[in-house]
Formats: C-alpha cells, sequence, structure tokens
C-alpha cells in the first residue's frame, strides 16, 4: 500500500496524523487510513472551491443584486472566490461561522499589527491557537485587550441584517451578538472537549499534542496546498491569501469531524466485538491482574469510510421537494 | 272566526286586489250555510258526524302545506299525534251520537271550506246570487260589430236579424257573466290541478289539428303552388294587385304557405279580414262568424279532442262502413279555408253531422264520447245562433238584381250605391230571401277532398273499440262487446237517456267551476305544459332555463308582500320602516296594466312554488343586507385568505416595520451624506422614501352554499404569493423580480402539497396498519419532508425574534447615526453661523420668509429633516444646511491631509483690508479698491472660503468638447463683491491675457475656457477666474 506512488499521492500524512491525534485518535493510523482520509479532504476542497463559481455565485450575484450593491455586483460575475463565498457554504452551522469569523477578524488584526510593528509579527499568537483562544475571549497575549479590540473589525457578510439596509452604520464596539454568545459556547464545548482529551496527559504528552494542534494542510506550505487542491485547474483564479487560511481551517475540520465519526464507528464496533468476545471468553482463560490491556487499535480505513458514509447519507431536507414525483435523487458531495 | 286564519284565504288569493271584499262575500256565506247546516244537524247520524270530524281534522293540515314563517300568518303548530287521536272513528262512533262530537270538531268556518272544496255540492244557489251581482251584462260594446253590420240589411230581415243579435248578446253577456263570476269564485275555491293534465293534453291535440289542416290546405295546393292572384285574397287583389303578381312571379322563392301568405295579406291590410273578397258577397260575414264557432267548439277541448281530426282507420276499422260522410272539425275547418261552404244551413249541416256521427257510431249509452258528443251537440245549439243567415253570392248577380231592386225602391237605391264607394270594405249582407242559388254550382263541391296527409299521432282517440254498428244515422243500436243494453231501444229515446246519463255523471252542475275550468283552459293547459318541461322522468330537468318572474309577476308578488308587511306592521306595534313603497309602485303598476293571467291562482305558478324569503329579513335589513342564517347560501366568512393573527405573524409584522422605519432613516442619512459631497442641491433630486405599510386585502366578499374548505387554486395562490413576498421583504429583500417571487412560489406551494401529501398518506393508512398517534403522525410528516420542530423554533428563534432584537439595535444606531450627521447644522447659534451672518451675505436678511410663504423649502418637511431639526417651522433654506453640513465635513478632511503630508500648511492670507491694500503694488490698487468699495470697505475673503452658492462655479467644458453657449455672468450682487486673487504665486496672468481687453465678457469666458481646457499642463494654477481678474 505504501509505495512510492502512494508517498507521492499523499502529502499531508503527517498532519492528518496530527489532526486525529488532535481529534481523540491516540493509536498509529496506517497510511492507508490517512490516505482516505486525505482523499476525502481533497475532494471536499475541490467541491468547496469549484462550488462557488458555478453555484454560490450566482446566489451572490442575486443578493447583492436585489440589494441593489451595484457596486459590489459589479465586481461579481467573475470567477474568483471570496471569502464571503466560502462563509456561504458553510452559513448553515453558525458555530463555525462565527469561529471563522472571529479567525478573520484576528488575522485581520495581526496584518495591521505586523504592518504597523514590522519586527511584532513573531509576537503575533500562531493562527491555529487564535482560533480557539480569541473566541473563547482570552485574547490576552499581545498588546492588551483595549488595543486589540479598537482595531479588531468585523466581518460582515452580505446576508446579514447590516446589508438590509443601504447605509452602513458605523460599528459600535460594545454590541455582542447573541449569535456570537452561541458560537462562543460551541467553542467552549470544544476546548473543554480538548481539556478532557488532554487531562491525563503528562507534560511531555501535552506538548506534543499542543504541537499537533497546530498541523494545518496550508500553514507555511501554501504552495503545496495549492498544488494539491488543484487550483489552477479547478478554478482559474488565484485564491488569495483570506481563501487558502479558510481552506486550511475548514479542512482541519474536515478531519476533525471525520475522524470523530470514525472513532464512534469504531467504538460501536468494538462494543459489539467485546460482547461477543464476552460470550467466548468463558472458555477463556481467567483475566490475571496485570492484564495487558490489548492497546487501543488506531481507526481503520474502514472506519472512515463508514464515517464518511454517514455523513454523506442524504438528509430528508436534500430530497424533500423530490417526494411524490419520483424519479432519482441525484446526491451531490455534503460538505462536512 | 276560524281555525283556518283568514290570513290562509288571503295566502291563496293575494293576487287579487279585492281581497277584503271578497273574504267578506265568503264569510257571510259561510254563516248562512253554517245556519243551515246547524239545522240539518240534528238529522245527521254519528257516522256522518264522524267523517265530518275527520274532514275538518284533514282539513286543518292544509296549513301546514303553506308553511309561512311570517308573524301575521304563521300557522298554529300542527299536531299530528292529535289528529291521529281522534282518528279512530270507532271511538267516534261510539259516543257519537250526533251531538257533542260534531259541534265541538266542526268550527263555523268548516261549512265555508266545505262548500270551496265539494264541487259535487248542489248547493249552487249561493254562488248564482253573488254572480249576478258581481257582473253586470254588458251587451252594447260585445254587440256593437254585429249590430253595425246587420244595420244596412233589409228591412224584412232586421227583425231576424235583431233576434240573432239578441241571441248573441245574451250569450255575450252570459260569457262575461261566467267569466266574472269564475273570477270571483277563484279567490273562493280551491282548485286542484288534476284537471290540467288533460287540459293540456287536449291542448296539445288541438294544436296538433291545427297543424293538420294547415298542413293538408297546403297539401290541397302543392301541386300548383303558383298562382296567389287564382288563391282567393278577396279584395286585397285589386289593391295590391302589383305586389300580389310580383310575389306569384317569385312564388318559388317564398318560403310561406299560401295560407300564411293570404294571412300576412289580410294582416296588410287591417281593416279586412281574410274572408273579405270583392267578388262575393256576404263571404266575410259569413265565414268569420263561422271560423269563430268552430275555434270556439274547438276550444272546448274538454269535450272536443276527439272531433278534431278525421278518423283513422286504423282506429276504427269498420268506421267508414257504418259512417258513410265522416265529418270533423278539423275537415270543417279546411273546408272553411277552402271557401267550400256557400251557406249557413251548409256550415251547420257538416258540424250536426259530427256528432251524429258520433252518437251513431258508438251507439252504447255509456260511451264516453257519447258524453262529449252531445255536450258538443249543446254548444253548437248556443253558438249557431252567432251566425248570421247568409247565402254568398257572386258580386255581379246582387248586383245585377240590385240594378233591378233600384227601379222598385227607390230608397234603397241611395244606400247600396254609394257604399261600395264609401267603404272600400264594401261588403253587404245579402237577405237570406234569394237564398241559395249559383252559390253553390260556383265552388266546388264539398266533397272534394284534398289528399290527406297523415299525421301519425299516437294518441289519437279511436272513437270506440270494438263496436260494429249497422247504421248509425238511422238511431240502430249495435250490440257492443258485453254490454248489457237493450237491442231495440229507439235512438231518440236513447239520446234522452243519455242526457240523463251525462247529467248524472258529470261534475259540471257547479257552474262557477265549469265557467272557470273553460276559461282558464287554454292558460291552465299552458301551465301545465310548462311544468311538464320543468321535469324529465321524475327529476327535475337540469337543462331547463331558470324560471324567471315576469314583470307582472313580480308586481303582484311584491304586492303580496306589502300586504303582509301592512298586517305585520299592525299587529306589531314597533314595526320599522318596511319595503320602500315607491320601489313597488314601479313594478305593480305595469303589471296591472298587463295582466295576463288574471284567472289562475297563484299556486299555479311553478315560481309561487318557491320557498318565500325569511320574512323577518324584510324589515330588519335596510334593503342591500345579505341574509347570513340562510341555511344554504351564506357570505363565505372573513379571513380565510389572510393570515391568521399569530405571535409569529405579529413578530414578522413588527420586523418589517422595524425595517421600514430604518430604511427611511437611511433614506435621510444618503440625503445628507449627499448635501456633504455635493456643492448644489436641487429639491427634486431626492425622491423621498415613504413606504406604505403592508396590508393584507381579504377577498371580496363571496358566496358559498356548503359548509367545509374553500378551494379556489387562483386566489390560495395569490395569498401565499403575498405571503412569500413578505418572507422576502422580512429577509431584507426590499424588492424582488416577479420571476423570482414566482418561482418561489411554485416550490413553496409543491412543498405544502409535499407535506399535505405525506401527512395523508400517514393518516389514511388502514385501520390495522395504523400506528401513530395525530401528532407523531405530524412529526414524521415533517421530518419526511425535511423540517422538525426544531428546526421550525430555530427559525423563529434566529430568524424572527433575534432578528427583530438585531433590527432594533440597528435602528437606534441608524438614528443616532443621523443626529451625529445632523449635529452640525443644528448648533445654529455657534461660531459658524454667526460668522456667516458677519459675511454679511443677502442671504440672510430674509431668513424667514419660507414660513411667510408657506413654502416647503426643497422638500425638507417631505423628507421628514424638518422633525429631525425640531423645528416647527423649517426656514433654513437647503442650501444654507447644505453650506453647514459641507464645511464641516471638508474641514476634517483638509486638516487631515495636512497632517498626513507632516507640512504646515502656510499660514492663511490675511484678509484683504484697505489697510493691507495701501502696501500693494500700485496697479491693482485700483481695482481692488473699486472691489472693497464694492463690499463696504470691508474685508474681501477669498473664494474658497466662500459658501456654496455665493462661489461663482467654475465654467467646465463639457464632454462634446464643443462650447455651445455662452456662459452667463453671475449677477452682481452675488459673485462680484467678492472676486479677488491671492494666490500663493502672485497672479503673473495679466501680461499672457493682456490682449483680450477688449473682448466683451462673455466672450472672454469662453476664451478662458478653451484656455483651460486646451493646455492642462498649466497644472491647473490657470483658473478662469484669475484670468478675468487679470483682464480687469
Amino acid at each position: 500500500m505504501s509505495g512510492s506512488n502512494d508517498k507521492d499521492k499523499f502529502k499531508y500524512r503527517v498532519e492528518i496524523q496530527q489532526m486525529m491525534f488532535v481529534s481523540g485518535e491516540t493509536g498509529e493510523p496506517n497510511a492507508e487510513t490517512t490516505g482516505i482520509i486525505e482523499e476525502i479532504v481533497r475532494g471536499q476542497v475541490i467541491e468547496m472551491v469549484r462550488l462557488p463559481p458555478f453555484f454560490a455565485n450566482l446566489i451572490r450575484l442575486t443578493i447583492s443584486q436585489l440589494l441593489q450593491c451595484t457596486t459590489q455586483a459589479a465586481r461579481r460575475g467573475s470567477r474568483s472566490i471570496s471569502t464571503d463565498d466560502l462563509i456561504f457554504l458553510i452559513r448553515h452551522d453558525k458555530a463555525k461561522v462565527s469561529r471563522l469569523r472571529t479567525y478573520l477578524s484576528w488575522k485581520d488584526v495581526r496584518k495591521t499589527a505586523k504592518e504597523q510593528d514590522p519586527g511584532g509579527g513573531a509576537g503575533a499568537p500562531d493562527p491555529a491557537d487564535l482560533l480557539d483562544d480569541a473566541a473563547a475571549g482570552i485574547a490576552g497575549s499581545a498588546g492588551g485587550p483595549m488595543q486589540m479590540k479598537q482595531r479588531k473589525a468585523k466581518i460582515g457578510l452580505p446576508w446579514e441584517v447590516a446589508s438590509y439596509f443601504s447605509e452602513q452604520v458605523p460599528e459600535r464596539e460594545e454590541d455582542e451578538d447573541e449569535d456570537e454568545v452561541e458560537a462562543n459556547y460551541a467553542t467552549l464545548q470544544r476546548l473543554k472537549n480538548a481539556d478532557e482529551r488532554t487531562r491525563g496527559m503528562t507534560r511531555d504528552e501535552y506538548v506534543h499534542w499542543s504541537e499537533c494542534r497546530q498541523a494545518s494542510f496550508t500553514f507555511r506550505k501554501g504552495k503545496r496546498f495549492r498544488e494539491w487542491a488543484g487550483f489552477g485547474t479547478v478554478t482559474e483564479a488565484k485564491p488569495n491569501d483570506d481563501i487558502v487560511d479558510i481552506l486550511g481551517f475548514l479542512t482541519f475540520e474536515i478531519v476533525q469531524t471525520l475522524t470523530e465519526e470514525a472513532l464512534k464507528v469504531k467504538e460501536a464496533e468494538d462494543q459489539v466485538l467485546m460482547q461477543s468476545r464476552e460470550k467466548s471468553r468463558k472458555r477463556k482463560r481467567e483475566k490475571f491482574l496485570f492484564h495487558a490491556e490489548e492497546g487501543r487499535t488506531a481507526v481503520e480505513a474502514r472506519h472512515v469510510e463508514e464515517a464518511f458514509r454517514r455523513l454523506q447519507t442524504p438528509r430528508p431536507k436534500m430530497k424533500a421537494m423530490r417526494n411524490f414525483s419520483g424519479g432519482v435523487v441525484k446526491s451531490r458531495l455534503t460538505l462536512v | 272566526m276560524s281555525s283556518l286564519p283568514p290570513s290562509q284565504w288571503q295566502r291563496l288569493q293575494t293576487s287579487r286586489d279585492d281581497v277584503s271584499q271578497h273574504s267578506e262575500r265568503t264569510r257571510t256565506a259561510s254563516v248562512d250555510t253554517g245556519i243551515d247546516m246547524g239545522d240539518k244537524e240534528e238529522v245527521m247520524d254519528p257516522i256522518t258526524a264522524v267523517f265530518r270530524q275527520r274532514y275538518s281534522q284533514y282539513e286543518r293540515t292544509i296549513q301546514s302545506l303553506f308553511r309561512t314563517d311570517r308573524p301575521c300568518c304563521a300557522a298554529p303548530e300542527l299536531d299530528l299525534s292529535t289528529l291521529e287521536l281522534t282518528d279512530d272513528y270507532s271511538s267516534g262512533q261510539v259516543n257519537g251520537t250526533g251531538n257533542s262530537a260534531p259541534d265541538i270538531a266542526r268550527p263555523p268556518a268548516r261549512q265555508l271550506d266545505d262548500e270551496d272544496y265539494d264541487f259535487d255540492d248542489d248547493e249552487d244557489d249561493e254562488y248564482n246570487e253573488p254572480k249576478s251581482k258581481g257582473a253586470p251584462p254588458q251587451p252594447t260594446k260585445a254587440s256593437s260589430l254585429h249590430s253595425q253590420s246587420s244595420e244596412p240589411s233589409l228591412g224584412n230581415i232586421t227583425e231576424a236579424k235583431k233576434s240573432a243579435t239578441a241571441t248573441r248578446e245574451k250569450l255575450e253577456a252570459d260569457r262575461k257573466a261566467a267569466e266574472e263570476a269564475a273570477k270571483s269564485a277563484l279567490s273562493t275555491m280551491f282548485f286542484t290541478l288534476e284537471n290540467d293534465r288533460d287540459a293540456m293534453l287536449e291542448q296539445q291535440k288541438l294544436e296538433e289539428s291545427d297543424r293538420q289542416v294547415n298542413a293538408e290546405a297546403n297539401a290541397a295546393q302543392a301541386n300548383a303552388p303558383g298562382k296567389l292572384s287564382s288563391a282567393n285574397l278577396g279584395a286585397s287583389s285589386l289593391t295590391l294587385k302589383h305586389l300580389i303578381a310580383r310575389i306569384d312571379a317569385k312564388r318559388e322563392k317564398v318560403k310561406v304557405s299560401d295560407m300564411e301568405l293570404r294571412n300576412l295579406m289580410s294582416e296588410v291590410r287591417k281593416n279586412r279580414s281574410k274572408w273579405a273578397n270583392e267578388d262575393k258577397v256576404g263571404q266575410e260575414e259569413l265565414y268569420e262568424a263561422a271560423e269563430k264557432v268552430v275555434l270556439e267548439l274547438r276550444a272546448l277541448t274538454e269535450h272536443s279532442t276527439a272531433f278534431l281530426n278525421r278518423v283513422n282507420k286504423r282506429e276504427a276499422p269498420d268506421y267508414f262502413t257504418i259512417i258513410k260522410h265522416p265529418m270533423d272539425l278539423g275537415t270543417v275547418m279546411k273546408k272553411l279555408k277552402g271557401h267550400q261552404y256557400k251557406s249557413k244551413k251548409e256550415f251547420i249541416e257538416d258540424l250536426n253531422l259530427i256528432w251524429a256521427n258520433c252518437l251513431a257510431y258508438n251507439a252504447d249509452p255509456t260511451h264516453y264520447l257519447r258524453k262529449h258528443a252531445k255536450a258538443m251537440q249543446k254548444a253548437t245549439q248556443n253558438l249557431i245562433p252567432l251566425i248570421p243567415d247568409i247565402v254568398i253570392r257572386d258580386r255581379a248577380e246582387v248586383e245585377a238584381e240590385e240594378a233591378g231592386a233600384m227601379e222598385v225602391d227607390a230608397e234603397g237605391e241611395s244606400d247600396d250605391a254609394t257604399e261600395p264607394l264609401m267603404s272600400s270594405r264594401g261588403r253587404k249582407a245579402p237577405g237570406t230571401k234569394k237564398a241559395r242559388k249559383g252559390a253553390r254550382t260556383e265552388e266546388g263541391t264539398p266533397e272534394v277532398k284534398p289528399p290527406t296527409v297523415n299525421l301519425l299521432r299516437a294518441d289519437s282517440l279511436p272513437p270506440g273499440e270494438g263496436s260494429q254498428g249497422n247504421l248509425g244515422q238511422n238511431g240502430f243500436l249495435t250490440p257492443l262487446g258485453g254490454t248489457p243494453v237493450p237491442n231495440s231501444i229507439s235512438g231518440t229515446s236513447m239520446s234522452q237517456m243519455e242526457i240523463d246519463h251525462d247529467k248524472v255523471d258529470d261534475d259540471t252542475n257547479d257552474v262557477e267551476y265549469q265557467a272557470w275550468k273553460t276559461m282558464t283552459k287554454k292558460a291552465r293547459a299552458k301551465v301545465a305544459s310548462d311544468r311538464h318541461k320543468l321535469l324529465r322522468g321524475n327529476r327535475l330537468n337540469p337543462e331547463e332555463p331558470a324560471l324567471l318572474r315576469s314583470r307582472a309577476g313580480m308586481g303582484r308578488y311584491l304586492k303580496n308582500e306589502e300586504y303582509h308587511l301592512k298586517r305585520i306592521q299592525e299587529n306589531d306595534d314597533s314595526g320599522k320602516e318596511g319595503l320602500s313603497r315607491n320601489g313597488n309602485e314601479r313594478l305593480v303598476d305595469p303589471a296591472e296594466g298587463e295582466d295576463e293571467g288574471p284567472l289562475l291562482p297563484d299556486y299555479y305558478n311553478p315560481l309561487s312554488c318557491v320557498p318565500e324569503l325569511p320574512w323577518r329579513l324584510v324589515w330588519h335589513g335596510d334593503g342591500d343586507d345579505i341574509d347570513l342564517q340562510d341555511e344554504n347560501i351564506r357570505l363565505a366568512p372573513k379571513g380565510i385568505f389572510t393570515q391568521p393573527k399569530s405571535e409569529l405573524s405579529k413578530r414578522m409584522d413588527a420586523n418589517i416595520r422595524q425595517m421600514q422605519d430604518t430604511r427611511k432613516l437611511c433614506s435621510k442619512i444618503a440625503v445628507i451624506k449627499q448635501m456633504q459631497v455635493q456643492t448644489q442641491m436641487y429639491s427634486n433630486q431626492f425622491t423621498r422614501y415613504d413606504p406604505k405599510e403592508f396590508i393584507e386585502v381579504d377577498a371580496e366578499d363571496f358566496v358559498v352554499t356548503e359548509a367545509g374548505p374553500i378551494m379556489c387554486s387562483t386566489v390560495s395562490r395569490a395569498a401565499l404569493q403575498r405571503s412569500v413576498g413578505k418572507i422576502f421583504f422580512h429577509a431584507g429583500f426590499e424588492e424582488f423580480q416577479p420571476t423570482a417571487i414566482d418561482a418561489v412560489t411554485d416550490i413553496a406551494a409543491g412543498y405544502m402539497q409535499n407535506l399535505a401529501k405525506t401527512l395523508g398518506v400517514y393518516a389514511e393508512a388502514p385501520q390495522h396498519e395504523r400506528k401513530f398517534t395525530p401528532e407523531e403522525m405530524l412529526l414524521h410528516a415533517l421530518y419526511e419532508n425535511g423540517a422538525d420542530v426544531e428546526a421550525l423554533e430555530t427559525y423563529i428563534r434566529d430568524d424572527v425574534e433575534r432578528l427583530g432584537s438585531r433590527l432594533n439595535v440597528i435602528h437606534e444606531r441608524m438614528k443616532f447615526h443621523l443626529t451625529e450627521l445632523l449635529r452640525p447644522a443644528l448648533t445654529d447659534t455657534g461660531g459658524d453661523g454667526s460668522r456667516m451672518f458677519n459675511d454679511g451675505s443677502e442671504m440672510f436678511v430674509g431668513g424667514d420668509f419660507a414660513e411667510d410663504i408657506g413654502d416647503d423649502f426643497f422638500g425638507f418637511k417631505e423628507l421628514g429633516l424638518d422633525k429631525e431639526f425640531g423645528l416647527s417651522s423649517l426656514s433654513v433654506p437647503l442650501h444654507l444646511l447644505q453650506g453647514r453640513m459641507r464645511s464641516t465635513f471638508q474641514n476634517p478632511n483638509a486638516s487631515a491631509v495636512v497632517s498626513a503630508d507632516g507640512y504646515k500648511s502656510p499660514p492663511p492670507f490675511e484678509p484683504l483690508t484697505p489697510e493691507i491694500l495701501k502696501k500693494q503694488v500700485g496697479l491693482v490698487q485700483n481695482f481692488f479698491l473699486a472691489k472693497l468699495h464694492a463690499n463696504n470697505e470691508e474685508a474681501l475673503i477669498e473664494d474658497e472660503h466662500l459658501q456654496g452658492k455665493q462661489k461663482p462655479t467654475k465654467p467646465r467644458l463639457p464632454p462634446t468638447g464643443k462650447i455651445s453657449m455662452p456662459r452667463k455672468r453671475p449677477s452682481n450682487s452675488h459673485g462680484g463683491n467678492s472676486k479677488k486673487k491671492k494666490k500663493p504665486n502672485p497672479p503673473p496672468p495679466p501680461t499672457k491675457t493682456a490682449p483680450t481687453k477688449e473682448i466683451p465678457p462673455a466672450l472672454e469666458r469662453t476664451l478662458s475656457k478653451i484656455s483651460e481646457g486646451g493646455d492642462e499642463g498649466n497644472g491647473g494654477m490657470m483658473s478662469p477666474e484669475s484670468l478675468v481678474g487679470g483682464g480687469a
């Protein structure tokens, strides 16, 4: 399985392993598993990048037309991807959108900070950390909260309330949306999960874990990512930095979701196995005191496949309009 | 007075005017008979008493047939149980010794009904009396025509004539009287509809025979259809000679039959009957009378049916062996039309032959046709006097005779001579004396028969079946099959017997009823056939056109209603205003003029059987109220097609309103922002944003008949579309394309249908497979269609409630933003504003004039900005406001730019004052001195610092590159006083532009423009102002 071809083919083995570890996988997933995950992620990315021009672009066009944002509309129609397009694709996942927006705004802050103080760029936190920390409201690392907050620009989305009106209202700092509160809650939940995973870790293990958290498809390997995702063949436009970052964030999410789902699958499988084993165990020898736990086996390819299948099961929402009309329901790749 | 209240009576007779009169009459009559019956009562046996009792009880139930809700006529509750109880007449028989039972059970009014309904009663005298009272004979009018015609006749026949006219008068009078009687009877009698079917059938037969006669007559002439002139058109042939000739020439093309043509002709010449003939003296009179008689006889359809047409051989194979000279009314009519009768006698002979034939053929004394024959015979006898005894003669003959007579009698001459000249009718009744002479020879014999056209009629009556008479004429009796009739009775005695027999079993003894029957026969037949048409089989015929009340009928109906109304108002003290009177009169008046079928009672009209409207409606409503209590037709409830009131819709509506408000703010902000950047504003530049509130319009009033869901796809779709539009707006779309809303509406409709179908699948599962509660079904259906309660809740929470709060926040912010923007304008008395005043600009002198004019300057009020200023009257001109806005907007920008450059801006030039001017170069001193002078010796300010309007706008080259017209110089009061140049580099231009000195100002300007457009390399230093300044 691990021929030279595969090595060429799969470029993110390490990253995926790290991500899976962060997501709760303890064992060492083999190359096959990571390969499958990588393929899935790649498919998703391509879908995401492919969709905007054909699908989201259309929607956006209508929206902007209807809202009479003529200047925007004039710029539309190109095949380039904007951050709004990507966010639009995941708009239903409020928590994700919120995290993404926070990430982007913090990224903006970081950029301006870098520009103003070219030397201070090193002090800026890693984007991956930014994701969680900022959202959790910790955000205390660079320059103090006041300074940061002043510059922090909110990322407006075209389908938000503010864009209902022709005039833009200057931002006021104090208002925090209920949305954000909710999203923060989701983020806190994630952090809590992470906390639990790391609870029993030794210091070294934790260091390793936090290193793994920084794994990314895109961070400092933008070129590789572009090649890997097939930019230039799938889309004509050259995606900008923001897009790549967002995609990096989303790919991480995908891997995480897949892993979690796969773990669930495996757990269920293990349970079944355990039960059958317990039945047959009577014939086997007794457990002795220091009976070595059979080390946790890694998630296998089939688990990942099953997880993917589960995630791809068409929800009734997708085919509701086809009810009573017969015909074949064409399913498209669902974004995880 | 009675258990049957008088109102019931009025219901039956409501079409009559003289209601009270009749009820009065009937009342008296009933009282009389009541006494009579009371006298008889003692002899009454118990069985009769019981029968009477039962009769009265059942009589009372008639009321229930005519149910009405009217308070005035409300029938007492019909208690059927009591009816049943008293019904067993064994008990009545037991104790009914005749004393008590009849007294109790028979209220006095019953006798009245007895007479009215019991036609077999032989108590005619009560009716005869009022009949003669109510109908005074009117002989003069009726017989005027006859007397007129009889006048010129010769002296010796006048007596005979007179007797004839007398009988005629008498007959007419009789008929009139009978008619009157029948009319009055109508109000007192209840006529059954039983005879109507017969009447209808008879009428049908009559019509058919008419057709047949016509057809045969036509067929007679079918061989030689031409020659209208040969046809006897009477006197018309003289006057209409050419027309007739023409018609004859084109006869083939004329589709109508000869008979019809002749009728037409006679119609054209109104004063001549169709029988008139110039050449035949007396024909008109005889034939007119004869035709009348035949029609009369035929109209007695009750009896005449059998005699209308010739006896068919198929129906009575032996008929022609017995009857040698068959005759029937149809043949008589045919002969009349063929002008085959020459005298009254011939005609009457033929008539009598009909009845005689019948009596001869149907020898059986009980045969039903004999009855009819007798009746007809009697009628004929009555009618015969109507026919003048005339023999038709040739005019030539008559004239010849008269010429002879003239010599004898000089008196008669003058009459005769003048008559044909005076009246073109020229009809002259010849005496009877020289009766039938050449008449018969002239025309064909009556035996000549036209080819028979047999219209096959299934219902033609056979004249007795199975009878085989030997000799009808002589009165020999033929034994009819199985009838035990003595063979040897002579004809006369037999006929006598028959008459007796007829009298017994004919119910014609009731004269009034009889009269009514005959008079209304035609009308009844018509009504019956109309009624017949309404039904097919045993059901209503849906193909039939709707029943409509005629104008007269409506009038009668309204009158009826009004009558009841009056009664109610009498009863009811608080009776309100009824139907508007004048409305009724309008309909009633023409109705009375028309008065078409007065003899028929109301219930003959099918329309009268329409259930009456709820009575209360009449005086509760104001006329255009629609009755909602009606069981069948009612207005659909309101609000089916609007959004039901719910918490969600309330919130959404609130959100929408909030959005509109915020948009209003936005438009204001936009105006102000525009003010900041634009140099000049126009009052019509801004379109006003004034959104209307969304109001859901319900469907117009419509009427439904059934309970249950109202389904109308188009209206429903429209309602759905409206809801979709609302959701669109709620989602932030201010406008949308119709195609978009159509598409979404379709999708939504499809989705809803799917949802309902899914629910239906669950709900309609067979009983044994049904395992869900309704709630579960709903949840399942939702799930199958990609929704669940959670999603719905999320939608409401996030997209409605939270949206509302967000909108509120945004609205507040917008408001804040607006006030921020407006602040510079509001700080009026501050330094900025006072400085403006110090400018001495004339604009401010008349600061308040806007209010004086009462003008809404620049549509400020319209934009709603006046409220923002908190000014009760807006007197600030727009440009002033704009000036403030603009200056405050631009100044910070300028300072920001400066600070960005890192250089300090040079200190501003001092304003030019006379003091400073003194230090300047002498060349310019004069110029500036003049300027200062114009400015009242005050400091001159730079152009840049002038406010918007005062600043002379810079001339620009239009995009075409052509200078179309010279620019107008701004008025002196304005810009002239502030023209001044003080640039960082002291103006070099004077030398350059010196040659243009002489050019008039306008041209100067244009030149400067050209130069400006021409050399841009000048770095913008070259402003037109500088040019002008240099030139001065």
